[in-house]
């Protein structure tokens, strides 16, 4: 998305020609098999190295890196913070204390159990652009979101700890909380879905001190760092039979970039297939199985010309309008069916060992 | 990023104190405000252009107050508003010259900005853009670049600027943030602002494929008692305030003449919408088809908005 | 013909590909035209040696035979100024003069002439969107009010070999513009990305207003010199041939 983003509003990829960008165009939309210029089938993802505690300095830290050298490193901070209620929640607390009249939750300061978003920061530094351009806003709140949105379904057994999802798991008493900053120095151009597996593993190797304090005492941690505790925790299924139970009861979502290019559906694309994409999707696989979609679309439209009869002003034009509802509900399906891609990316991912 | 060119208010909220005397004799659950609507009816929207005589383009959207804010500026019982409703203004400035630094461009290079004025919101903003008002301005970009005619218009800037007037809260005053918390009111914003900044663009007499109109729908439970047999229901064109809890919402940028999305923003979970037995549908397409079926409503009113302000111009 | 709309708006299909072409403010598509932008629709007649189908634009401005139509007693002026025609390759502007150099003049557009309007014959209605021309070009003469606007106009050039037509190698700028001059010109190129670029080299096109040393309008006498009434003493400019 981001590449295509700068193109589209200035002009088109800069460092392809329209003959190119058509040529491009043409081969992706071929009916049943696209040809992509390196080769890959639609739904395969470029290979990919990761590896993960990186950076002594930090909670949690991962590295990715695709063959051509793109590379993102994500490492993940947590510090405790003191809990400040906003004020309109501030008002029914202590109106539940003082009256039962808006005792809806049944226990005071619900607010403290269930976290808050802003817990989760995310920033994401890209080369060219400054820390508040809209571009690196964009994609950060885009992951930020799907990261405090994923909720865990509560009837996944060992899920007890993540009820409310990440934010949930952030609060440690009714005054004290986690915050949790994630950040990214990027070295080259990222593009998102690799930025997104690279804080996916950060998270999931992510660790937290472990509470010797109770209840509502000011937090009080052991420092023994061996004893720690995993921000997302794992049930103890042994780790050799990767592809029985899933180790994990609740995982950081993955968002995932997906095009449509004529009648094909095409995962993981690069930054010159974007470039000449009908529609680009993102999309956040939760649970896998049960459909807990958290996608944000950014679509661009077909460059489809017909009538003929208009004139034909060079090669490749860009793209206007929209996309059909159809092929957004396409798109999805690929990701999120049965079987489908998303579940595939989760899979892979438990495969990556995480010390 | 501090801003440190003003002095600025306190961060917090800035509200009167409400005693809890006053609020236990109205009941809570009483000033909860409740949907008289049906679950796909609109709510009325206002919506005129060409207010901003120095602007090339430019429109004012307002959302119809829901029932109980109604009520309750007729007869005041707390002084907290139970709900509020959208009002926003947009100009377009353009089509004019980029700026010397900038590279060449074939196509009309669109930039916009949303902005909250410092009172729109019942927690204070401040003066400088913050990380969601940049994230919605990418979002209604995505929303109008799809739709406006960009080859057009070599060499030139089109700058859309919005002005959040009055911002929809993400949920009732009272009500803590839950685990579906999310800031569902920025999707009623973002519809708002698609559908009056397609207006100002249709001011300007910018070249469009076509009138591109914002719709929302979410999947609310609204039942009290947690029982899990309630399944959400979907509703068309929801004020947060009005409900206990959204699973999901979507926004989307529609142009009805195509048939087309130029935008689509989902988020939540939608598996467990109740739909019919027979509905073939998943989850989120009915919440797409549902918020499709709002923006078509806004469209109405978009383009008697567009006609009325050609009467004006070439009456 | 008949089921043509009187007015569009954005996205309103006005008519089959079979039956007219689209003109501007017109997009395709499925062989189909339609509106793409907010106004009154007209149907130009074909002309026989070149199509052999009426156009169909939507405009963005009354022309003069549309105002004939609709209520006299309407001023044709709007309530505010616009400025969106873009300059095109061929079409005349009227710019004013904010720098003069040695090789070249660096002018900013105040106004694109509408080429419809003009074979109207018009003269009040010449230009397009910018509707109260008037206003604009004696501001523009102001040397007080320069600048401040610049910013939101499009600026183009006129190099010293477009400035005329004959004796291209004797071109002394100083002697052919002066800044706050008002000059017609026609363009010949979208230039680079700050620029446009402007000939001046035919006889109806040059410097139409300008004021003396003195701050006095003056009037052509011939094509290369304006006298300031007042004063008498005369001025050397690239001046265009008045109508």
């Amino acid at each position: 998305m981001s590449s295509q983003r700068q193109a589209s509003s200035a002009s088109q990829v800069p460092h392809l020609s329209p003959a190119e960008l058509s040529y491009l165009y043409t081969s992706l939309s071929l009916p049943k098999n696209p040809i992509r210029p390196d080769g890959r089938s639609p739904t395969q993802f470029r290979p990919l190295s990761a590896e993960t505690t990186i950076l002594p300095g930090t909670n949690g830290s991962a590295r990715i890196g695709f063959a051509d050298g793109t590379q993102a490193i994500v490492g993940v901070k947590a510090e405790v913070e003191k809990t400040v209620l906003a004020a309109d929640t501030l008002d029914s607390r202590s109106l539940a204390q003082h009256g039962d009249a808006l005792n809806r939750e049944g226990e005071e300061g619900s607010a403290a159990v269930s976290g808050q978003g802003e817990w989760v920061q995310m920033s994401i530094e890209i080369p060219g652009f400054r820390d508040d351009d809209a571009l690196p806003v964009f994609l950060s709140e885009m992951m930020r979101e799907s990261l405090v949105g994923s909720v865990a379904g509560g009837d996944v057994d060992g899920a007890k700890e993540m009820a409310g999802g990440l934010k949930g798991r952030l609060v440690i008493n009714k005054r004290w909380h986690w915050r949790l900053s994630c950040f990214s120095p990027n070295l080259s151009h990222t593009p998102s879905p690799l930025l997104s597996l690279t804080t996916h593993l950060a998270l999931l190797s992510t660790k937290l001190p472990k509470l010797k304090s109770t209840g509502e005492e000011d937090p009080f941690f052991d420092d023994d760092w061996a004893a720690a505790e995993y921000l997302y925790p794992r049930s103890n299924t042994s780790k050799s039979s990767l592809s029985a139970a899933p180790s994990y009861p609740v995982r950081p979502p993955v968002t995932l970039l997906v095009i449509a290019v004529g009648e094909n559906v095409i995962f993981d694309p690069n930054r010159e297939e974007i470039a000449v994409a009908d529609a680009v999707l993102a999309i956040s696989p939760g649970i896998p199985n049960s459909e807990n979609v958290n996608m944000l679309g950014a679509t661009a439209g077909p460059g489809e010309e017909s009538g003929g009869q208009e004139e034909v002003e060079g090669v490749w034009r860009p793209r206007r309008g929209g996309v059909k509802r159809s092929v957004i509900a396409r798109m999805v399906k690929t990701v999120l069916g049965k079987g489908g891609v998303g579940e595939e990316v989760l899979e892979g991912l438990e495969g990556v060992e995480v010390q | 990023m501090a801003d440190r060119r003003r002095i600025n208010g306190p961060p917090g909220g800035t509200r009167p104190p409400v005693f809890a005397s006053l609020q236990e004799s109205s009941t809570g659950v009483a000033n909860r405000a409740q949907r008289q609507r049906q679950p796909t009816e609109l709510r009325k929207i206002f919506l005129k252009t060409g207010l901003i005589p120095t602007a090339s383009g430019s429109s004012y959207l307002e959302f119809e107050p829901s029932a109980s804010l109604a009520a309750a500026r007729s007869n005041p019982k707390s002084l907290i508003p139970p709900s509020s409703a959208l009002k926003l203004a947009c100009t377009v400035h353009g089509p004019k010259p980029l700026p010397r630094s900038a590279a060449f461009s074939p196509n009309l290079v669109l930039t916009t900005h949303v902005k909250y004025a410092p009172f729109a919101a019942r927690k204070r903003k401040g003066h400088i853009r913050d990380a969601s008002e940049r994230d919605l301005g990418v979002h209604l970009e995505t929303a109008l670049r799809g739709a406006i005619i960009a080859e057009r218009w070599p060499k030139s800037g089109l700058d859309i600027t919005l002005t959040i007037i009055e911002a929809e809260d993400d949920r009732w005053w009272g009500d803590a943030p839950d685990s579906h918390d999310a800031s569902w009111g920025m999707m009623n914003v973002l519809a708002g602002c698609i559908t009056a900044a397609s207006a100002a663009i249709a001011d300007a007499h910018i070249d469009c494929l076509d009138l591109v109109s914002g719709g929302v729908a979410a999947l609310v439970s609204d039942d009290s008692s947690q029982s899990a047999s309630s399944a959400p229901r979907l509703m068309l064109d929801i004020d947060p305030a009005e409900h206990r809890s959204i699973l999901s919402a979507c926004v989307v940028a529609y142009m009805p003449a195509r048939d087309e999305i130029t935008e689509l923003w989902l988020k939540g979970d939608s598996s467990r919408a109740a739909l019919d037995k027979n509905d073939g549908r998943t989850g989120h397409e009915a919440l797409i088809d549902g918020a499709v079926d709002a923006a078509r409503g806004a469209n109405t009113v978009l383009a008697e908005a567009v006609r009325e302000s050609i009467a004006r111009s070439f009456a | 013909m008949a089921s043509l709309p009187p007015i569009a708006i954005p996205g309103q299909r006005l008519g089959p590909l079979s039956t007219y072409s689209a003109g501007p403010g017109t997009h395709v598509q499925q062989s189909f035209i339609y509106a793409s932008i907010a106004g009154p629709v007209v149907a130009d007649p074909a002309q026989p040696k070149s199509q052999t189908r009426p156009t169909l634009r939507v405009s963005r401005v009354i022309s003069s035979k549309d105002q004939a139509s609709s209520n006299p007693a309407v001023p044709a002026v709007m309530s505010k100024p616009r400025y969106n025609t873009l300059p095109a390759v061929d079409s005349i502007v009227l710019a004013r003069v904010t720098r003069v150099q040695k090789r070249q003049a660096t002018v900013s557009i105040l106004v694109v002439v509408d080429e419809s309007a003009t074979q109207s014959q018009d003269q009040s209605r010449t230009a397009s969107d910018n509707d109260n021309v008037a206003s604009i070009l004696t501001s523009a003469a102001n040397p007080e009010n320069h600048s401040s606007t610049d910013e939101l106009r499009f600026q183009a050039l006129i190099r010293k070999e477009d400035v005329r037509a004959v004796e291209k190698d004797r071109v002394v700028m100083d002697e052919m513009f002066r800044v706050g001059d008002i000059v017609r010109g026609s363009v010949i190129s979208l230039g680079d990305q700050s620029f446009y670029y402007i000939t001046t080299a035919r006889n109806d096109l040059g410097v139409v207003m300008a004021r003396s040393d003195a701050g006095n309008m003056m009037f052509p006498v011939s094509w290369k010199e304006m006298r300031d009434p007042v004063t008498g003493t005369g001025e050397q400019r690239k001046v265009a041939r008045p109508f």
